[in-house]
């Protein structure tokens, strides 16, 4: 990655050209070495905690239907 | 502070030239600009009375172009050495990354040099920086006048410079010095490059 600052530094003359070749591999060290900041990760979902009476009601029809006939 | 922002991918840094009056502040600012491809050259802002000392500060902003595919700037300030214009000091000294001192070699000025270096720190301070940790580089300038009106760089260094940080010699009138303490000042402020605390790069 320093390789193309430094290119361009050397199409630069004197001594800002030997300051910039400095600061390039420099720079590149460091953008190199620092992980951009970590996004904060979506907390992963909780399942839906199965509630301990689950499955008595295992078929809503013949319930539904008891329930009409009640209501008659 | 300086800063590597992924989401612009830029870097900036803001360095400030402190020091007494008639140290050879502006005078390494304006070496820098000298230095400087037509291509790069941007406008160096120099404020200065009817006898050319710097008024409010000189501004020389930098841009190294993208390197690393980020974009870079590096803002170089002065401020006024005079005593009368701490507010002005203070003022540039904000948002600073790091600090070039540049201390006037000559021996009747050692005095003036402690008073400065002392505003400095105590501006950092108030500005909530820490003297002892900020990037700090020593400048002894003036060292092409005549050996008899200067002091040793052994005097200057055990008088000014107690944290005892990067030092160099310079003439900064002829440029000597200039680039090797600006790139020494570079090198430390890069190295606290840190990734901006905020959550939207």
């Amino acid at each position: 990655m320093a390789a193309d600052s430094k290119k361009g530094a050397e199409d630069d003359g004197g001594e800002f050209a030997d300051f910039m070749a400095d600061i390039s591999e420099e720079i590149a060290l460091r953008v190199e070495s620092l992980e951009p900041p970590p996004k904060p990760k979506p907390e992963a979902r909780k399942p839906t905690p199965v509630a301990q009476d689950a499955g008595l009601i295992l078929e809503w029809e013949n319930v539904v239907d008891r329930l009409i006939e009640d209501i008659r | 502070m300086s800063v590597v922002n992924y989401g612009t991918r830029e870097i900036t840094c803001k360095i400030v030239y402190y020091g007494p009056g008639r140290s050879g502040k502006t005078t390494n600012l304006q070496h820098v600009y000298s230095q400087l491809p037509e291509e790069r050259k941007g406008k160096m802002v120099s404020l200065a009375t009817e006898t050319d000392r710097t008024l409010f500060f000189d501004f020389l902003p930098l841009d190294l172009g993208t390197i690393s595919g980020f974009a870079t700037r590096f803002q170089l300030y002065t401020v006024p050495g005079q005593v009368y214009y701490a507010a002005t000091r203070k003022l540039v000294l904000q948002g600073v990354d790091g600090v070039v001192f540049v201390a006037d070699s000559q021996s009747r000025q050692l005095a003036e040099n402690i008073e400065s270096l002392q505003d400095l720190h105590a501006n950092l301070a108030d500005e909530g920086l820490d003297p002892r940790t900020i990037p700090l580089v020593m400048q002894y300038n003036k060292r092409d006048l005549p050996p008899a009106e200067i002091s040793a760089i052994e005097e200057l260094d055990e008088t000014l410079n107690f944290r005892g940080v990067p030092y160099f010699s310079a003439s900064a009138v002829s440029g000597g010095g200039v680039f090797e303490t600006l790139r020494s000042i570079a090198s430390m402020v890069l190295s606290r490059l840190s990734a901006p605390a905020t959550n939207d790069s």
